[in-house]
């Protein structure tokens, strides 16, 4: 062994309260861990589910081909955002206290404020770069397929005398209509604000859950509730219930209906700037709500 | 053992705990168990401290209030005059859990990375003290190799690289030879002695009496959440009415001299004897001499060279 100094460092900073780059070093060690679990296996899987449904030709017209695997490419996107969001957040804060991986880093100057946020962003992370390499597959999938679906129909459609130039380039518009839009992107960005929301409610549990399969279990009836949300408050006003506590009791969970403009705006619809602006500020608020109890929970919890 | 400590005087004691208890409520019942009752004491700053009890006897709680991870029921703890409740305080700190276990997706330097870069360090200072650790530790050669695949004693030694990382005023060590062969406890004994040296405070729990009586100035002993005694180590372990002598080339004359001259005035002789060396010590030296009698006939062996003596 050498012997290199290991004598403390003079005049050493004071460090930070609150550091972005401490909750960046932990959010980038949850995304390596996250992804050396090697979670992006799932891409394969939607690989292959998206180039099959590009070659499913089952239905009548193109435009309903494209609008298959636009619809289809979009729900395994919502699917795993939203199971990612629960399983992954209810795995890494359990396993780091029983690996005891947390008193080692709770014992450096980490506010565990920090610890919360960095595995909150470390998940959202591997979501966000899932989710954007889902878009672009699913993106290079839909313009390849509409390229074949145009070639095919411009050399029928011209072979038929009575339909004018006009008609062909009508017809050719409605099918690049169904391609990829730009407003996809909007409804990349609303699945991702679910799985926040989701995350968000998951840490919230794993701070004073037992275990991890308690937790995901929670995880996911709180998104089954989160989408019978608008049913029950429906129910209840017709009754004539106006129990001030039923009406705070609909407040703790999101109403996840919400969330479903995604599925509009993949069928073809345009969300106003206002309404995307709506939704991020509903889904902004739930996640600070719910990290903010988790960091109440968490703050106190012995290990 | 006298401590031969770089840090100044007036430095605050590197801790001090007073009247520390710890209670715990049962479950499923309204009783309760106090875990660490009214422990107080202090390590000085460039001290090495050894706490030492039996299982179950409130070692781990202890540590654990020190570094902040559980609140006191009552009574305070202070690192270096900051209460262990401020996350400034852990700055100060190196820690080291008994059987460490890290992130195993990352590689040894990864792993130095990750601390390091909690601990507010960056750029080449970070990349250059990863490369001293690594080669304090012996484990350059695995720098790039995943946790996963790291023995039991290769983890307690990555353990201790990140316990270092940012140059801690006090390093805290749990059990820190359990599951390391004698070459590699004997490695860790040496770079206790080497922090000491340093102006490191160490804050060491173990049951393994002999090497806290190796390393530690100050030793407590706390059973059943009381600590039971405390006090530097050569006053502790006096036996008050007995002497020893130790003599070297003594002649059998010599020794009749003696015995007679013992029994003439009325004391009572407990042993003759020749000293005995440890069986670590034993094996140490054996396997120190089997290296040299394998260099001596030019063979080159793989295992690893021995540590040298302090």
């Amino acid at each position: 062994m050498s012997v290199p100094n290991h004598a403390p460092m003079p005049g050493r900073p004071v460090p930070p309260m609150f550091s972005p780059g401490r909750i960046w070093t932990l959010a980038a060690a949850t995304f390596t861990q996250l992804v050396r679990m090697r979670t992006f296996y799932f891409l394969l899987f939607f690989a292959v589910l998206v180039f099959g449904m590009s070659n499913v030709n089952l239905l009548y017209t193109a435009e309903q081909q494209l609008s298959t695997i636009r619809g289809t490419s979009f729900g395994a996107m919502w699917l795993f955002a939203w199971l990612f969001a629960v399983t992954a957040t209810a795995v890494v804060i359990p396993r780091d206290i029983e690996d005891r991986t947390l008193y080692t880093i709770l014992s450096k100057p980490v506010p565990r404020v920090e610890y919360l946020l960095g595995k909150f962003f470390g998940v959202l992370l591997v979501i966000t770069v899932a989710l954007g390499a889902m878009l672009l597959l699913s993106g290079l999938v839909l313009e390849f397929r509409k390229a074949g679906l145009i070639a095919e129909t411009r050399s029928y459609l011209e072979q038929s005398p009575d339909l004018t130039p006009a008609d062909i380039q009508g017809q050719l518009d409605a099918i690049s209509s169904e391609g990829f839009h730009p407003r996809l992107f909007t409804a990349a960005w609303i699945i991702l604000l679910q799985a926040a929301v989701m995350a968000a409610a998951t840490i919230l549990v794993s701070t004073f859950a037992s275990s991890s399969l308690f937790t995901i279990i929670v995880g996911i009836a709180f998104f089954l509730i989160g989408h019978g949300h608008r049913i029950a408050v429906d129910y209840w006003s017709e009754g004539g219930a106006t129990n001030n506590w039923l009406a705070w009791a609909a407040k703790v969970v999101p109403d996840f209906h919400i969330f479903n403009v995604h599925e509009k705006i993949v069928a073809g619809s345009t969300a106003s700037p206002l309404v995307m602006a709506e939704i991020t500020a509903y889904a902004g608020v739930y996640c600070v709500v719910y990290l903010l109890l988790g960091w109440y929970m968490f703050s106190d919890k012995e290990f | 053992m006298s401590g031969s400590s770089s840090t100044p005087p007036s430095s605050p004691p590197a801790i001090e705990a007073r009247e520390l208890t710890k209670v715990f409520p049962l479950q499923w019942s309204k009783g309760y168990m106090v875990a660490v009752d009214k422990v107080s004491f202090t390590v000085n700053a460039g001290e090495v401290y050894g706490l030492i009890g039996p299982n179950g006897s409130g070692k781990s709680t202890t540590m654990k209030l020190v570094l902040g991870l559980m609140a006191p029921s009552l009574g305070t703890t202070k690192v270096f005059g900051l209460s262990t409740s401020d996350v400034r305080a852990r700055s100060e700190i190196g820690f080291l859990p008994e059987n460490p276990y890290f992130y195993k997706h990352l590689t040894g330097a990864e792993t130095l990375r990750f601390y390091g870069k909690l601990c507010g360090l960056r750029g080449r200072s970070l990349q250059e003290r990863i490369g001293e650790l690594l080669e304090l530790v012996d484990l350059e050669h695995a720098r790039d190799r995943r946790l996963a695949g790291y023995s039991k004693g290769m983890l307690q030694r990555i353990g201790l690289a990140q316990a270092l990382v940012q140059r801690p005023r006090l390093v805290v060590l749990d059990e820190p030879t359990a599951g390391v062969d004698p070459i590699g406890s004997r490695e860790i004994r040496d770079l206790i002695l080497r922090l000491k040296q340093e102006g490191i405070s160490v804050f060491l729990c173990s049951h393994l009496l002999e090497q806290v009586q190796e390393v530690c100035d100050r030793v407590g002993i706390i059973f059943q959440g009381k600590l039971r005694r405390e006090g530097p180590l050569d006053e502790l372990t006096a036996i008050e009415n007995q002497t020893e002598i130790l003599l070297q080339e003594a002649s059998p004359a010599l020794i009749s001299k003696i015995q007679a001259l013992i029994q003439a005035e009325g004391a009572d002789l407990l042993s003759l004897g020749r000293p005995r060396t440890t069986l670590e010590r034993l094996f140490l030296d054996e396997v120190e001499r089997g290296l040299a009698d394998a260099r001596s006939a030019g063979v080159h062996s793989a295992e690893p060279s021995p540590p040298p003596r302090p």
